[in-house]
């Protein structure tokens, strides 16, 4: 590996951190499209900045783009608050006005600037080892490692101190306000956050994809783990990973990195919206089928329950009786048979005492929901894990 | 009951977009009752709560808690939200929910230590949800989820405790534990603040009650003030024939 490329693959990992973290916070509080809104609405701020210091890295464009980027948060609620559109319609309505104004001034001024559009909605993350800082004639490696690396500390050292207000003001915002915790200073704090994170990124991934950044690692450490601090923890390492897998996969086919990058973010997600131990598709159908052959179960044995003539339990009338395939109701037999509920003495099935206990135990959690008694059965049976 | 007034609430009116939901709200609840605040949907039993905690700022009136402003005495109120409001699939335990209880007390910054987990552990044994402390909080049932919150508010040893709606969704059992929770806490000369719906059991369970529509009705003793005329009031006409169904 050359030295650019381990460049490369160092800033798209310290981008994809700091956007892990705020993009964690803001997908748990249903805040993902806010994200977006900042991501266009920056780039007025962006293009004054250029404006006025003709140096995409100078801290005054940063500073402008993310006051950009807090002015679309401020408008977006201004607009909800009256009442009259919900959220995202305000949303849909700030972002796009402000996208447009930087989109005309770049155009207007497009002779005199070196900033294009394409730069900016797509970043490009491979020209940043060019881009070097220099303090009095000694490199100091790429200008965009420092800003990006700046904002990562300063996110990291904030999610460090405010962890818990963040967490509290989250999870319940009525709690915090009532404990002196307010919201509203968190929430401008964590948007703040937030539109720095987007205007460092944005130079190296471009605006769009910072929205993919955030979102898509907190979604996806969403379906893995019922542990803030894990989700957070599985945000970085899904976008840490995205971000040098993304870089490879564009060196091989020679395309976007910033493309790329996200592919590979895309790629994670379905991978783990598929195969995710609890939450997954395939876990869900299969906790779905187990119910149905559970729920099948019971209703076998409670009929067992209930009748004592032999007829009512001979192998073949439950077929007919209970009206199931023959598929069915072998596998219902099977399941009775290995948890020593049933024993088949010349096909007339029995109850055995396990059985009997098992069928009044479910019958009254059935009937009264409640869940202390059955915490033993909820291990081996999906049915009853609400 | 002693003679101090725990809340005091002066010509309190607020409103949402400039629509009075609570018009000119006069009250005084004293220390060591047990306080069901009762009216019908819309009445604004959770705003007045809410605006009592700070969480909703009034257009006009003030708020006092032992003579003092809320902001003064936050470390002697404790509050449970309506269940639904925060989403239950926020990814975090039974345990670590009641030990937001106790992060008013630590202030900004600072986080829980063992002393915290320890109070927390012990809240949630007097509710009887201490083998669910790691559970992660979708997993519990709606009583249980419940509980928690009022763990949560334990944990919090205040002084004064506001509850918005703690039987909504619960079962039997459930309520039950609740209520003799909420029992023991006015023993203890706490002072607790309920907003409930089920107006079958406000004489068992409260001593103190206050009708509230849009403008107070009526405030005082369950056993002097309960009566059909201040439920027709409240309520609107011939309370008396569907409280009895």
């Amino acid at each position: 590996m050359s030295n650019a490329q381990i460049e490369i693959q160092l800033i798209a990992s310290l981008v994809a951190i700091a956007c892990a973290i705020p993009g964690t916070f803001l997908v748990l509080r249903k805040m993902a499209m806010i994200s977006d809104a900042i991501s266009h609405s920056i780039l007025p701020g962006i293009v004054v900045g250029f404006f006025i210091t003709h140096d995409l890295g100078s801290p005054i464009l940063i500073l402008l783009a993310t006051l950009a980027g807090v002015v679309t948060v401020v408008l977006v609620e201004y607009i909800q608050k009256t009442g009259l559109v919900k959220e995202d319609t305000a949303i849909g309505l700030v972002f796009p006005a402000l996208f447009s104004i930087g989109v005309i001034l770049i155009k207007k001024n497009a002779d005199d600037i070196h900033l294009d559009v394409d730069a900016v909605l797509l970043g490009e993350l491979a020209y940043a080892p060019f881009d070097r800082l220099l303090v009095s004639g000694v490199d100091l490696g790429p200008k965009s490692l420092w800003i990006v690396g700046a904002i990562l500390m300063i996110t990291i050292i904030l999610l460090f101190a405010f962890f818990k207000e963040l967490k509290l003001s989250t999870f319940d915002k009525g709690l915090a306000a009532s404990l002196g915790f307010s919201p509203v200073i968190i929430h401008y704090g964590l948007m703040t956050v937030s539109s720095i994170t987007t205007v460092g990124a944005f130079d190296a991934v471009g605006a769009i994809l910072v929205v993919a950044l955030m979102i898509a690692p907190a979604a996806t450490a969403y379906l893995l783990t019922t542990d803030l601090k894990k989700m957070l923890f599985l945000s970085i390492v899904f976008g840490v990973f995205s971000a040098i897998s993304g870089y490879w996969f564009a060196h091989w086919l020679d395309a976007s990195i910033a493309g790329s990058i996200t592919t590979m973010l895309g790629v994670l997600f379905l991978l783990v919206y598929l195969f995710a131990p609890n939450k997954g598709v395939i876990a869900v159908l299969y906790r779905e089928k187990q119910q149905r052959t559970e729920v099948s179960l019971l209703t076998f044995l409670l009929h067992l329950k209930n009748h004592d003539e032999e007829r009512e339990r001979h192998v073949n009338h439950l077929n007919e009786h209970i009206n199931w395939q023959k598929v069915r109701s072998k596998t219902v037999l099977e399941l009775a048979l290995k948890n020593n509920m049933i024993i088949i003495d010349n096909n007339i099935v029995s109850l055995t005492s396990k059985g009997d206990e098992f069928t009044t135990q479910a019958i009254d959690y059935i009937i009264t929901n409640e869940d202390a008694q059955i915490e033993d059965m909820k291990d081996d049976f999906f049915l009853f894990r609400g | 009951m002693s003679d101090k007034i725990a809340v005091q609430v002066d010509d309190l009116t607020v409103a949402y977009n400039y629509k009075p939901v609570l018009w000119d709200i006069d009250l005084e609840i004293p220390e060591g009752v047990l306080m069901a605040i009762v009216g019908p949907n819309g009445a604004g039993k959770s705003t007045l709560i809410k605006s009592i905690l700070g969480i909703l700022k009034p257009i006009a009136g003030s708020v006092s808690i032992y003579g003092k402003s809320y902001d003064k005495q936050r470390s002697l109120v404790a509050y449970v939200p309506q269940k639904g409001s925060v989403d239950w699939d926020f990814p975090t335990t039974a345990l670590d929910v009641v030990m937001m209880g106790t992060y008013g007390s630590l202030g900004w910054i600072k986080r829980p230590r063992q002393k915290q987990k320890k109070a927390a552990l012990e809240a949630l044994e007097k509710v009887g949800m201490l083998p669910f402390k790691n559970r992660q909080i979708s997993q519990l049932s709606g009583g249980q989820q419940q509980r928690i919150f009022l763990a949560r508010a334990l944990v919090q040893d205040a002084s004064i405790y506001f509850m918005d709606e703690p039987f909504q969704g619960v079962d039997a059992t459930t309520e039950i534990a609740i209520i003799n929770i909420l029992k023991e806490l006015r023993k203890a000369g706490k002072t607790v603040i309920v907003v409930h719906h089920d107006l079958q059991t406000v004489p068992e369970y409260f001593d103190w009650v206050t009708f509230l529509n849009v403008k107070k009705i009526a405030t005082g003793p369950v056993k002097d003030i309960f009566n059909d005329d201040n439920l027709t009031k409240t309520y609107g006409i011939n309370y008396k024939v569907s409280i009895q169904e």
